[in-house]
C-alpha cells in the first residue's frame, strides 16, 4: 500500500521540538527524512523522560517520539568538510528543515539562494523564535517566552495570580506542525510542476496565529479595544471544571438549550420554574446560581468524573472530564481504538507510543520503525557520497562526523 | 501587506492551491481553521451554512446581546463575541470575533443540506469539489446520510475528511465536546494546570482547536498529493483527541515507561530556574523569564542589581535553584515588581538571557516585530468597517501572500455560486430565494426563535 509521502526525500537540521516534529510528520506517513544530528546528538537524546529515571542518550522519551521513522547521521557543521558534506546531502535532497539561528544559513554556506540555483525544486524550512527578519529577529526565544509574547498565556489561568502557560511544549509543537504544513504545500506545488521556496516559520508568529483563542482575541481586541482577561473559577453557573468524587469534570450545561436535562439528571426539576431559568448564564442571579451549583456539587460529589460525563453526554451537553495520562493509556476508547503502537527499539525496548492521528481509507500508515540510534546510517551515507571507508576513520578523528 | 506592496506571482510561484476547490460543512472552531489555512494557501473555499437554521458557536447568532451586554461582557474581560464598536447592528451574524477571525478567503453559500433542495444543491458542489471539510458530531453527518460512501459515488476522487472530538467509532463517538473539553479528556488540562492548584483555577483553553486546525489542513494536503500520483481519493478520519495526542507524547511515553502519570505543571520546568512569569511594575503586568545555565542567572541578577541573591548559596548551582525554586521565585518576583516589562525585555535580552512580557491582546496588536512582519492586514467588510485582523502565520521568501477577500458574510456569495458554479437558472435560483432556502439573513422565525 503505498503512503502518502513517499518518493519525498528530507534532510533535518533540527534539534529539540519544533524542526524534529515537523520532520517526524513527514515520516510517519511515508517521506524518507535523514536526521543530521552534531556528533553530540540532538540535545533532546538527554531531555528524558527516561526509563526508571536513568539518563541514556537512546532512552529519552522526548527523543523517541520525536524521531520515529527516521534515520540519523552524524555531521559538525562547525568544519569545513563538514559543511561541504551537508551541501552535496542538501543537493540529493527535496526538503531541508533547519532550525538555525538567522543568519547561521549563511555562516554555512547553505543558503537558500545558493543551495537552490540549478535545483529550484528545493524546499528549506527555517523555524526560530522570531523569524529572519524585524528588529527582534536575533532574541532568543524559549517555550514559555513565545508562549507569553505571542499566544494566548496572559489569559490562562485564575485572575487572582500570575497567568499559567500550556502544557509541555505546545508553542513549538504548534510550530513545527506549522512548517510541516508549508513544507507539503510547497512540495505540492513543486510536483505540479511550480518552484520550491524558502520557508520562513517563526514560533512567535505562529503563536499570534494560534487557534487556541489568540486570532479570536486579537480581532476581538481590534473590533472593541480591549483585552480578554483570566477568568475567576466556578464563576459560571453549572460551566467550568468542577471536582467530582474521583477527579474534575468540566461540563458545560448552565445557559445552554440543554440546561433542562441537566437539572433532570442532577435530580433539581424544580429549578426549571426559577425566572432565571432561559437566561444566559451571566444574567443568573446570585441565588440561582448558588442554588444550581449547591445540588450540581452534591451530585457531583457521588459520580465518578467519566460517569458524569456519560450522562450528561446523553442530554446533549458538551463537556469531558479532566483525565491524567494514566487515565488516558488505559482508557478503552482510545486503546479500542488502536490509538496507541508498541515499537521496538534496539536499546530501550519496546514501548507504546502515540500512533497515528488519521485513519485513511485509501493509504493507511505504516507499522513504525523506532527513532534511529545516533549516527546509526553515517557510514552508509558517506559511501554512498562516495567516500572510501578508509576515509572514515580519519572523519571520525578530524571531528566531522 | 499593503495593496501597494503585493508583487505578482509568477507562475512557479503561485499559491500552491489554485485550482483547488474545499467544500466547508464545518463548525465552530477547528473545522473552520482547516479551511482558513487551506484558503489562505490558494484554494477557493466554498462555506455551506443554512440560514433556516442557526449552527450553534459558529456565527455567534444564537447569542445577540444588546450593547450594553457587549460592553458588560467587555469590562469583565470575555471578548470572543464582542462586535465591533459592541454593536450587534442588523447583521450580528456578521460581526462575530470569532467567525471574522478564520472566514477569510472564504465564499459562502446558503444551503441547508438535511433539506432536499439542499442536499441537491450540496451534490451539484461535490462534484466541482476537490475535498470535502466537516467537524461534526458522527450521527450528525450519518443523519444527513452525506458519509463518504454516500459522496464518492458523487465524486469518485473526493477527498473527505472528518473530524470529530473523538473519533468515528468507540464509546465517545457521539460526546459532543469544544477543543477545551477534548483537551481534559487527552490528559493536557491537567499538565497544564498550576503545580500548587486545581484544574478549576486553569479555565478554558481550546488549544486541541488549534492543533486539530493545522494538522487537518496537513492531512487534505498530504492526500491531495497522494491523490495527484495515484488518481485516488479518500476519506481521512482524524479526531481533535488523537490530533493532539502526540502533543503530549514524551509525557505519554513517561507512562508507558515508568507507569508515572504526568504531575501538574503549571509555569514549572524540570531543570530550569528561575523559570516562570514574574510581576512587573503596573497591574497585571508580567514577564516571562526562563534561565537555563549559570551564566544566564549571573546575567539576571547583574540587570535586576539583585546581588543578595547572585550570592546566596542555594542558587548557585542549576540543580539548587530548581531544589528551592518556590524561594527563588519569590525572590525574583519581589525584585522584577519594580521594573518595566518591556524595558526589562531588552535589558535581559541584551545579556543572553531568555525573556519575553505576557502581551495581552491589544499590545499584541502593537507589537513592532509583527508589525515589521506585516503579520496584521487591514480588511474592510461592507456595514461591518475597516479593521486589523491577525495574517499569515507563515512567510514564503519567494511567494509573498496576503489575506485576498475579508471575511465572508454570511449567503454573500449566494449568486454566483448557484448561477455560475452550480449552474442554477436565474429562475431556480430566485425560487429557492423566494422560498426562503436560500439568502442573506437568517429566516425570522430562526432568529425569534433563538431565546
Amino acid at each position: 500500500m503505498t503512503q502518502m509521502l513517499e518518493g519525498i526525500r528530507v534532510l533535518e537540521f533540527a534539534t529539540n521540538v519544533a524542526g524534529p516534529f515537523a520532520g517526524k510528520l513527514l515520516a510517519d506517513y511515508g517521506a524518507e527524512v535523514l536526521k543530521i544530528e552534531p556528533p553530540t546528538g540532538d540535545p533532546s537524546r538527554n531531555a528524558g523522560p527516561f526509563p526508571d529515571d536513568i539518563p541514556h542518550s537512546e532512552k529519552s522519551g522526548l527523543f523517541l517520539h520525536l524521531n520515529t521513522n527516521k534515520q540519523s547521521m552524524t555531521l559538525n557543521l562547525d568544519t569545513e568538510e563538514g559543511r561541504a558534506i551537508a551541501r552535496r546531502l542538501i543537493g540529493h535532497a527535496d526538503v531541508v528543515i533547519d532550525d538555525f539561528r538567522p543568519g547561521l544559513l549563511d555562516d554555512y554556506e547553505m543558503h537558500y539562494e545558493a543551495m537552490s540555483a540549478g535545483h529550484p525544486d528545493l524546499i528549506m524550512a527555517s523555524i526560530t523564535p522570531f523569524g529572519q527578519s524585524g528588529p527582534w529577529r536575533d532574541y532568543a526565544g524559549s517555550e514559555i517566552t513565545l508562549q507569553a509574547m505571542g499566544g494566548p498565556l496572559h489569559g490562562n489561568g485564575a485572575p487572582y495570580r500570575e497567568p499559567a502557560k500550556l502544557g509541555g511544549y505546545t508553542a513549538h509543537y504548534h510550530a513545527g506542525l506549522a512548517t510541516s504544513l508549508a513544507i507539503l504545500l510547497a512540495r505540492f506545488r513543486v510536483e505540479a510542476g511550480g518552484a520550491g521556496d524558502w520557508i520562513d516559520q517563526s514560533v512567535y508568529e505562529a503563536q499570534a496565529g494560534f487557534r487556541d483563542r489568540r486570532t479570536i482575541s486579537l480581532t476581538a481586541a481590534a473590533y472593541s479595544g480591549l483585552s480578554s482577561t483570566r477568568q475567576p473559577p466556578g464563576g459560571r453557573a453549572a460551566m467550568g471544571v468542577r471536582p467530582a468524587i474521583d477527579g474534575y469534570v468540566n461540563i458545560f450545561a448552565g445557559g445552554t438549550k440543554h440546561f433542562d436535562g441537566f437539572l433532570d439528571e442532577i435530580g433539581r426539576p424544580d429549578l426549571k420554574e426559577h425566572p432565571d431559568f432561559g437566561k444566559q448564564v451571566h444574567e443568573y442571579s446570585a441565588e440561582y446560581q448558588q442554588e444550581i451549583e449547591g445540588s450540581y456539587l452534591a451530585w457531583l460529589f457521588e459520580t465518578p468524573k467519566l460517569e458524569a460525563v456519560a450522562r450528561t453526554q446523553r442530554h446533549g451537553i458538551l463537556g469531558g472530564a479532566i483525565m491524567s495520562t494514566e487515565d488516558l493509556v488505559n482508557d478503552p476508547h482510545y486503546r479500542g481504538r488502536g490509538v496507541w503502537e508498541t515499537i521496538d527499539h534496539p536499546v530501550a525496548g519496546p514501548l507504546e507510543y502515540p500512533g497515528r492521528q488519521l485513519v485513511l481509507s485509501d493509504s493507511p500508515k505504516a507499522p513504525a520503525r523506532p527513532a534511529p540510534l545516533l549516527g546509526a546510517q553515517t557510514v552508509d551515507v558517506l559511501t554512498q557520497l562516495g567516500y572510501d571507508r578508509a576515509a572514515l576513520p580519519r572523519l571520525r578523528a578530524q571531528g566531522v562526523i | 501587506m499593503t495593496p501597494d506592496a503585493r508583487p505578482e506571482r509568477d507562475a512557479a510561484h503561485r499559491l500552491p492551491l489554485e485550482g483547488i476547490r474545499v467544500a466547508d460543512i464545518t463548525v465552530v472552531w477547528a473545522g473552520p481553521h482547516v479551511t482558513q489555512l487551506l484558503g489562505e494557501w490558494g484554494a477557493d473555499i466554498v462555506r455551506v451554512e443554512p440560514v433556516t437554521t442557526i449552527q450553534p458557536y459558529s456565527r455567534g447568532a444564537e447569542r445577540i446581546s444588546t450593547e450594553a451586554q457587549y460592553r458588560y461582557m467587555g469590562s469583565t474581560g470575555v471578548t470572543m463575541g464582542i462586535p465591533p464598536d459592541f454593536k450587534p447592528g442588523e447583521d450580528p451574524w456578521n460581526r462575530s470575533p470569532s467567525f471574522n477571525a478564520h472566514a477569510r478567503n472564504k465564499r459562502s453559500m446558503a444551503c441547508d443540506i438535511r433539506l432536499p433542495e439542499g442536499r441537491e444543491a450540496f451534490f451539484r458542489l461535490i462534484e466541482q469539489c476537490d475535498v470535502l471539510v466537516e467537524n461534526n458530531v458522527p450521527e450528525t453527518i450519518e443523519r444527513a446520510k452525506i458519509t463518504y460512501d454516500v459522496l464518492r459515488e458523487v465524486n469518485p476522487q473526493l477527498i473527505m475528511l472528518r473530524m470529530p472530538a473523538y473519533g468515528l467509532s468507540g464509546p465517545y463517538k457521539n460526546y459532543r465536546g469544544f477543543g477545551t473539553h477534548v483537551e481534559g479528556m487527552i490528559g493536557h488540562h491537567l499538565i497544564r494546570t498550576y503545580d500548587d492548584g486545581t484544574p478549576e483555577e486553569t479555565g478554558d483553553a481550546y488549544t486541541a482547536d488549534a492543533i486539530a486546525g493545522v494538522m487537518g489542513a496537513w492531512a487534505v494536503t498530504a492526500a491531495l498529493r497522494h491523490r495527484a500520483r495515484t488518481g485516488r481519493g479518500q476519506q481521512i478520519e482524524m479526531p481533535l483527541a488523537e490530533a493532539f495526542l502526540p502533543v503530549i507524547g514524551e509525557y505519554i511515553l513517561d507512562y508507558t515507561m515508568n507507569r508515572r502519570r504526568t504531575e501538574q505543571q503549571g509555569n514549572r520546568h524540570p531543570s530550569h530556574a528561575p523559570h516562570g512569569i514574574y510581576p512587573t511594575a503596573g497591574d497585571d503586568q508580567w514577564i516571562a523569564i526562563d534561565v537555563a545555565s549559570d551564566e544566564e542567572f549571573g546575567a539576571l541578577c547583574g540587570v535586576l542589581g539583585a546581588s543578595a541573591l547572585a550570592t546566596d548559596e542555594r542558587f548557585r548551582t542549576a540543580g539548587g535553584r530548581v531544589e528551592h525554586r518556590k524561594a527563588l521565585d519569590a525572590a525574583v518576583g519581589e525584585v522584577t515588581r519594580g521594573y518595566d516589562k518591556e524595558k526589562l525585555f531588552h535589558a535581559l535580552q541584551a545579556v543572553g538571557v531568555v525573556a519575553g512580557p505576557v502581551h495581552n491582546d491589544v499590545e499584541a496588536t502593537r507589537s513592532p516585530q509583527l508589525e515589521a512582519r506585516g503579520f496584521f492586514e487591514e480588511l474592510t467588510m461592507e456595514g461591518v468597517g475597516t479593521h486589523r485582523y491577525p495574517g499569515i502565520f507563515t512567510k514564503w521568501a519567494n511567494t509573498p501572500n496576503w489575506v485576498r477577500t475579508p471575511p465572508a458574510k454570511l449567503g454573500e456569495h449566494n449568486e454566483e455560486i448557484y448561477i455560475d458554479l452550480l449552474g442554477y437558472s436565474r429562475q431556480e435560483y430566485d425560487d429557492l430565494c423566494a422560498r426562503g432556502l436560500v439568502g442573506t439573513t437568517y429566516a425570522p422565525e430562526v432568529l425569534r426563535g433563538r431565546d
